[in-house]
């Protein structure tokens, strides 16, 4: 992220759609996002938005092959 | 709309006390009435025998579809579908959770039958939530962090204090009541009701609705069982008794009205359960006896309470409760540490070993094993950075499929609800 710009941009990015959670964290990167997609073209169409959203340097995907989860 | 979890989890925890409350002056009408005044045994009987009743009914209509989801998906718990048969896997939780549940309405009701005020029915039961952390710390090898214990115990100490009744009155055989059933059966119950909460059924997370219309059913047949050995042995008509006052109209009414209240306040808290554990859920909970408050002033309106005392000590005493009730819940909610660990491994272990030795990792709240930069991506709580450390950090060093792996702390999140 680019500096001081994160609080606007975590704002823009609570209004796309197909985001489950947003999360600031504190070391290599600075903010993780989990996104709930249908497919491949869905999951472009995120990583899209958010590379335009202002403030946003450089995005990272992984792709969650299996889970186990509390919830 | 995307939220902050710690929020959701709270406000779960707050609105399931709240109607709590306001069912627990419902009871204290109901209890009061002639048919179940000497008769706590009738009493838990028609509660279930109704609520059996009201339980299926409103979880049908909730298993109504509007739009492609299920009422109760939309409005209570989105991981709930429709109304469904009890899986294998669940029915020895449920059948230990209605053991529990059944057992512990009968003292309740007992307890409620003597004394008409809720505050002071209430009370001492706050005391479940250090019954739960040394139960938690046994079950589920969770040692309570030091927050936790103090936090636990300023909350207890504080219902006790909030809860004295300023009606004056202190009756021995009902808080022995709490002590020796209402308590220990409340602490397996919800210790039960989690471990239903986070299991996967499907591959879909529980629901809190179909955990609670279960448990209900449950709940009911063991207070049936309960009656009629007892009325065999003791020659008793109890369960006849709660049959009667059952199908009378008025009473049917009333304790579809208790039951009714009480299903939206149990589906909440079981909900909440699966985001936090049980001892902080029931802290939270203790807030039931501010709530508790307004409704006991109802009653005392409605002629159902004898008159509160107005002694300035006692309400000094009452009101320093509260404060400690307030100050215990916030700091259960500030010590709390979230972390993502990026993790990259060793090829020659299969995923699913290594995944599996990450999930035993107590703290670990979820392991992903994604394709990318890494292989997998753990998230974990913990109350302070040392035990994050001491718990979570060491046993993964001590995996030998892991390469490198590095921390990252959550410094704020927000989730979709």
């Amino acid at each position: 992220m680019q500096p001081g710009k994160t609080d606007k941009a975590i704002k823009e990015m609570r209004e796309l759609g197909n985001i489950a959670k947003i999360s600031i964290i504190a070391g290599e990167y600075d903010i993780v996002v989990r996104a709930q997609v249908k497919n491949l073209e869905e999951l472009l169409e995120v990583t899209d938005k958010l590379q335009m959203i202002e403030g946003v340097n450089k995005t990272t995907t992984q792709i969650i092959e299996k889970e186990i989860t509390l919830q | 709309m995307i939220i902050r979890k710690k929020y959701l989890f709270y406000v779960l925890a707050i609105t399931s006390s709240f109607i709590a409350a306001a069912v627990t002056g419902i009871d204290s009408f109901v209890g009061s009435q002639p048919a179940f005044k000497y008769d706590p045994w009738a009493f838990a009987f028609s509660l279930f025998f109704i609520g059996a009743i009201i339980t299926f009914l409103i979880s049908l209509v909730l298993s109504i579809k509007f739009k492609g989801k299920s009422i109760g998906g939309k409005v209570l718990d989105p991981s709930f579908k429709q109304l469904r048969m009890v899986q294998k896997s669940e029915i020895k939780y449920h059948f230990v959770a209605g053991l529990m549940n059944a057992i512990n309405t009968v003292g309740y009701c007992a307890i409620v039958s003597m004394v008409q005020d809720p505050s002071v029915i209430l009370s001492f039961s706050q005391i479940v939530i250090l019954y739960l952390l040394l139960m938690e710390s046994i079950t589920d090898k969770d040692v309570p962090t030091l927050v936790e214990v103090q936090s636990s115990v300023i909350v207890a100490f504080g219902a006790i204090l909030a809860s004295i009744s300023l009606t004056g009155e202190f009756q021995l055989l009902p808080i022995l009541l709490v002590f020796l059933v209402v308590n220990p059966t409340w602490a397996i119950f919800s210790i039960y009701q989690r471990k239903l909460k986070i299991m996967k059924i499907n591959n879909r997370p529980n629901d809190s609705i179909n955990i609670r219309f279960w448990n209900v059913a449950f709940s009911f047949l063991f207070t049936a069982i309960i009656l009629v050995i007892f009325d065999l042995f003791t020659s008793g008509g109890h369960l006849i008794a709660g049959l009667v006052a059952s199908i009378n109209p008025y009473y049917f009414l009333l304790l579809a009205l208790t039951m009714g209240t009480t299903y939206f306040s149990y589906v909440l808290y079981i909900r909440s359960l699966g985001m936090g554990k049980a001892s902080v859920n029931n802290a939270i909970r203790a807030s039931t006896i501010i709530f508790a408050i307004p409704f006991s002033i109802i009653l005392l309106k409605m002629g159902v309470i004898t008159d509160f005392s107005t002694d300035p000590v006692m309400l000094i005493i009452k009101v320093i409760g509260m404060i400690l009730i307030v100050l215990g819940i916030v700091s259960f909610a500030l010590a709390v540490v979230k972390a993502y660990i990026f993790i990259t491994v060793k090829t020659g272990t299969p995923l699913r070993e290594t995944m599996q030795k990450l999930w035993d990792i107590r703290g670990v709240s979820h392991v992903t094993i994604t394709s990318g930069k890494y292989d997998f991506i753990v998230k974990v709580s913990t109350r302070t950075l040392m035990k994050g450390y001491e718990r979570i950090i060491r046993k993964i060093e001590e995996i030998d499929a892991i390469k490198k792996y590095h921390w990252e702390s959550v410094l704020k999140d927000w989730e979709k609800i």
